[in-house]
C-alpha cells in the first residue's frame, strides 16, 4: 500500500486532503466568528494556517508528526486547563454566571412591578404595519386595543373577531403572527414593552398573556448604576459582580455577573473556616484512602503472587479467575458492589447475617470503599508482583538459604526490599491514581454519608476530587470559581508528588 | 504426604479463598440476571428458577435501546482507540527518534499536563462545547462526535507517554539503516516503524478501548438523548433512581457488555500486563 502511493499521486492526494480539511475548518471558523466566538474562530483559523504550512511546505519535519496531537491537546486539555486557571480568579458561581452586560439587561427586564390592581390580559402577537404589536383583549370589560412600543389604539368591539374563549384574534390594521412565525418571535416579543397607560406597560408572560407593569429599576449608563425610580435608592457596582445599595452593602440586585476577584478564591480556601475545615477533613481522608488502598491491594496481590509462585496444580485456573475483577468494566463492578452493600436487601448483610447500614455510618462507609477498591485493585498488583518475583535472581535467595536463613528471613531481608525497589514507581503511580479515583467514590457512595442538616456538602467518603466536583456542579449552589481554585491546588499537590517520585526513580534523566 | 501439606496446602487455601472473594460479586450478578425479581438479593446460592425475562427485556422493549447503546459504546471506544493510537504514535515516534529544539521541554510539558486531574477541567470543557454547539451543532455539546473529540484530546497525554516508552525500547539500527538508504523521517515512520511496532500499537489501542468503554462521567454529562447513550450510562439508569432499583436488566446488560471485554483481556493478558508495567494504571 505504502509503495503504491508515491511521487506525484501522493503529492496530489496530500494537497486534496489538506485542502478538504482546511475548507471544513475554515467554514467552521467563519460561523464561529459570526457567533462572536472569537477565541474559537482564531483557534480554527490558526489550525488551517498550521496545517497548510506544515504539510505543504518543508518548514519542519517534526511538526508533521506533532500537529494532530498538538491541536487536540491544545483544544481539549491545555485550553480547558487555562480556562480553569482563569475561572479561579473570578467570582463565578450560582447568581454570578453571566456577563455584566447580560446581567444589566436582565436586571432591567426583571426590575418591574405589577400594577397595584394586578391587571392581566389575554393577547395575540402580531404586527401593526412593520412594528411588533399585540392585540389585547379585556374579556371582563369587553374592551380591545392594539399596542405597539410607542402607542395604544382602542379598537371598537364591533371590529374584532373573537375565538371561543372571547379573545380577539383579528382587528383592523393588525396582522396576527402565524404558527411558524410564533416559534421565533418569542425571543423578540418577550423583551418588548407595549404601551398601556402612563408609566405602565404590558409585558408578555408566555405567548398568550400579558401583565400590566411599570419599571422600577432603571440603568444609568453614565454612572454605571441602577436607580430605584420609586424610592430613589442607588445601586452601584460593588466590584465583586453585583450592584449593591449605597446604604446597605448586603442589599444586592439579582442576577450578578462573573467579576474578576483575583486571588480571593484562594484566600477563601485558607481563611474561611467554612471552606477550610471540610477541605482539611476531606484531604486527610483522601490521603488515608489512597495509602490504605495501595497498602491493601499491594499486600493481597503480593500474598497471592508468593502463594502461586510455584508451579502448583491449577495455577492457570487460579490466575484466570483472579484477573476477572480487573477485566470486568469497572463502572459496572462498582455499581454492583453498591447494590451488595444495601442494608435491607444487600448480599453482604445476608451473607454474614448482619444488619449494618453500610452507607449511613461514616466508618462503615469508609470500610466499604476500601474493601471495594481492594477487590478492584488487587489483581493488578498480583500480576505485576508475580512478574517481578520472577525477575529477582534466584541466586540471592539460594545463597541466603545456604547461609542458614529461614524462608521468613529471606522474604523480609531480600525479596521484599528488592521487590519494593522494582515496584516503587508503580506504587506511587497507584497512589496518584487513587488520590483522584473519582469513579469509585462517585458511583459507590456519592461521597456520603453526609450531614445534610448543617448544609455541609462534604461527605465522610468524599475525596478531594469528588468534593470539588460537588462544589462545581452540586445541586443547590455551584461555585465554579472556588472549585477551579481548589482544582489548581490539587494539581500542584499531585504534580509535586509525581515529579518528586519521578526524579527519584530517575525517569527524568532519560530526557537529557 | 506431609511434605505436600506444608509445601502446597497453604498455597491452595489462599488461592481458593481469594478466588471466592473475586468470584462472589460476579456470581451474584449472574444469578440476578436470570432471576425475575429485579433485585440483587442473595436468597440462596443455587437459584430456584432460571428466567430469561431480563435478557428479553433488553432486546424486545422499544424504550430500552440496549443494542444501540452497545453499538454506541463500541463505535466511540473503537474510534478513540484507533485514532488516538494513530495520532499518538506519530508524536511518540517524533519524541523518541527525531532531534529538534524544545524536545525536552515538550516531554516535560506533556508530563505536567497529564497530572491535571481531568475531571476538574470538565466545567471548562463543558463551557467550550456549549459554545461550539452555537455555531456547529453537529460537533458541540450532546453529540457523539463532540464526545469523541474530547476523549481523543484526553487520551493524547497518556498514549503519547506510553507509546514513547515502547518506541524507546525498539532498537534504532533499522531506522538508521533506512536513513542511510535515503529514507525521509516520514518514510521511516510508515515503512519501518509502523510495521515493527504494530503489536505494541494494538495493545495500547486495546487499553485505550477499555478505558473509553469504562468512561462514565463525561458520557453521562454529554449524551442526553436516550438513543445516543453509551452502554454504561444507559444501564446505570436502571439502578440510578433512588426508589426504582431494577437490578435484573442491569445485571443482564452488564454481563453481555462485559463478556467481550473480559475475553479480550484474558486472551491478551500477557501483553496487557507488559503495557501496564510500562507506566500506566488502568482507570
Amino acid at each position: 500500500m505504502n509503495y503504491l502511493i508515491r511521487g506525484k499521486v501522493a503529492l496530489v492526494l496530500k494537497i486534496v486532503i489538506v485542502s478538504l480539511i482546511s475548507a471544513v475548518l475554515l467554514m467552521l471558523a467563519q460561523s464561529a466568528f459570526a457567533q462572536r466566538e472569537y477565541v474559537i474562530a482564531a483557534y480554527l483559523a490558526i489550525t488551517v494556517l498550521l496545517l497548510a504550512l506544515t504539510y505543504l511546505t518543508k518548514i519542519s519535519i517534526p511538526l508533521k508528526f506533532f500537529i494532530p496531537g498538538i491541536l487536540l491537546l491544545t483544544a481539549f486539555v491545555i485550553g480547558p486547563i487555562l480556562y480553569t486557571v482563569a475561572m479561579s480568579g473570578f467570582n463565578y458561581k450560582t447568581g454570578n454566571i453571566i456577563s455584566k452586560q447580560e446581567a444589566i439587561d436582565l436586571i432591567q427586564l426583571q426590575g418591574t412591578e405589577a400594577s397595584p390592581d394586578g391587571l392581566a390580559f389575554d393577547l395575540k402577537l402580531g404586527k401593526s404595519g412593520s412594528e411588533p404589536a399585540i392585540l389585547v383583549s379585556d374579556i371582563t370589560n369587553l374592551k380591545y386595543f392594539v399596542s405597539t412600543e410607542r402607542n395604544r389604539i382602542e379598537i371598537n368591539p364591533a371590529d374584532v373577531t373573537l375565538n371561543d374563549y372571547g379573545v380577539a384574534i383579528t382587528a383592523p390594521n393588525f396582522v396576527t403572527l402565524n404558527d411558524s412565525e410564533l416559534g421565533g418571535a418569542d425571543k423578540v416579543y418577550s423583551k418588548l414593552r407595549f404601551k398601556y397607560d402612563g408609566d405602565y406597560f404590558v409585558a408578555l408572560e408566555g405567548l398568550e398573556t400579558g401583565i400590566v407593569s411599570r419599571q422600577v429599576l432603571e440603568y444609568q449608563a453614565a454612572n454605571d448604576q441602577f436607580v430605584n425610580l420609586i424610592d430613589g435608592t442607588l445601586y452601584k457596582d460593588n466590584g465583586r459582580g453585583n450592584y449593591s445599595s449605597e446604604n446597605d452593602e448586603s442589599a444586592i440586585l439579582e442576577p450578578g455577573w462573573r467579576a474578576p476577584i483575583w486571588f480571593e478564591n484562594y484566600i477563601e480556601i485558607f481563611t474561611d473556616p467554612q471552606v477550610r475545615e471540610p477541605l482539611v477533613r476531606v484531604f486527610i481522608w483522601t490521603v488515608a484512602f489512597a495509602l490504605l488502598t495501595v497498602l491493601t491491594t499491594f499486600a493481597l496481590g503480593l500474598l497471592l503472587a508468593l502463594a502461586l509462585n510455584k508451579p502448583i496444580r491449577g495455577r492457570r485456573v487460579y490466575r484466570s479467575i483472579l484477573i476477572l475483577p480487573y477485566a470486568m468494566p469497572s463502572v459496572m463492578s462498582i455499581l454492583i458492589w453498591g447494590g451488595m452493600f444495601n442494608t435491607e436487601f444487600g448480599a453482604i448483610n445476608t451473607l454474614f447475617g448482619t444488619d449494618i447500614a453500610w452507607f449511613s455510618d461514616p466508618n462503615f462507609a469508609r470500610a466499604a470503599v476500601i474493601l471495594v477498591n481492594l477487590w478492584l485493585g488487587f489483581p493488578y498488583f498480583y500480576l505485576i508482583s508475580s512478574g517481578s518475583l520472577q525477575a529477582i535472581p534466584s541466586e540471592l535467595q539460594e545463597a541466603a538459604a545456604i547461609d542458614g536463613a529461614n524462608p521468613r528471613q529471606i522474604f523480609r531481608k531480600i525479596t521484599l526490599p528488592l521487590l519494593l525497589q522494582i515496584l516503587s514507581p508503580l506504587l506511587i503511580a497507584s497512589f496518584a491514581f487513587n488520590f483522584n479515583n473519582f469513579n469509585l467514590i462517585y458511583l459507590l457512595t456519592g461521597g456520603g454519608p453526609r450531614n445534610d442538616l448543617d448544609g455541609e456538602i462534604a461527605g465522610a467518603t468524599d475525596i478531594l476530587i469528588s468534593y470539588t466536583y460537588k462544589i462545581a456542579f452540586g445541586s443547590s449552589t455551584q461555585d465554579l470559581g472556588l472549585a477551579s481554585a481548589i482544582s489548581l491546588i490539587i494539581f500542584i499537590l499531585i504534580a509535586s508528588i509525581s515529579l518528586y517520585s519521578l526524579k527519584k526513580s530517575k525517569v527524568l534523566e532519560s530526557f537529557a | 504426604m506431609k511434605n505436600w501439606l506444608t509445601q502446597n496446602l497453604w498455597r491452595h487455601v489462599i488461592g481458593v479463598s481469594i478466588c471466592l472473594f473475586s468470584l462472589f460479586p460476579l456470581y451474584l450478578v449472574v444469578i440476578s440476571s436470570f432471576s425475575s425479581t429485579g433485585s440483587l438479593q442473595l436468597t440462596s446460592f443455587i437459584p430456584s428458577e432460571i428466567s430469561f425475562s431480563n435478557y428479553k427485556l433488553l432486546f424486545n422493549d422499544p424504550t430500552i435501546p440496549y443494542l444501540t447503546w452497545v453499538k454506541n459504546s463500541l463505535i466511540i471506544a473503537g474510534a478513540v482507540a484507533v485514532l488516538s493510537v494513530g495520532i499518538g504514535s506519530a508524536s511518540a515516534f517524533a519524541f523518541s527518534r527525531l532531534q529538534f529544539k524544545g524536545r525536552k521541554q515538550g516531554i516535560q510539558l506533556l508530563l505536567l499536563v497529564q497530572m491535571f486531574p481531568a475531571i476538574l477541567a470538565i466545567s471548562a470543557v463543558y463551557v467550550i462545547m456549549e459554545r461550539v454547539y452555537k455555531f456547529a451543532p453537529e460537533i458541540g455539546l450532546g453529540t457523539q462526535p463532540g464526545l469523541l473529540l474530547i476523549y481523543l484530546g484526553g487520551a493524547m497525554g497518556v498514549n503519547i507517554w506510553l507509546l514513547k516508552g515502547f518506541v524507546d525500547s525498539i532498537p534504532t539500527e533499522l531506522d538508521e539503516a533506512a536513513k542511510i538508504d535515503g529514507a525521509s523521517a516520514v518514510q521511516t515512520f510508515w515503512l519501518i516503524f509502523v510495521p515493527l511496532a504494530s503489536p505494541v500499537l494494538a495493545v495500547v489501542a486495546l487499553l485505550s478501548f477499555i478505558g473509553t468503554f469504562n468512561e462514565f462521567i463525561l458520557a453521562r454529562l454529554f449524551l442526553v438523548d436516550m438513543e445516543s447513550r453509551t452502554v454504561a450510562v444507559g444501564l446505570q439508569q436502571f439502578i440510578g433512581g433512588q426508589y426504582s432499583e431494577n437490578w435484573g436488566p442491569f445485571a443482564a446488560g452488564s454481563i453481555l457488555a462485559s463478556i467481550p471485554i473480559v475475553i479480550i483481556f484474558l486472551s491478551l493478558q500477557k501483553y496487557i500486563v507488559s503495557g501496564l508495567t510500562a507506566g500506566s494504571v488502568k482507570g
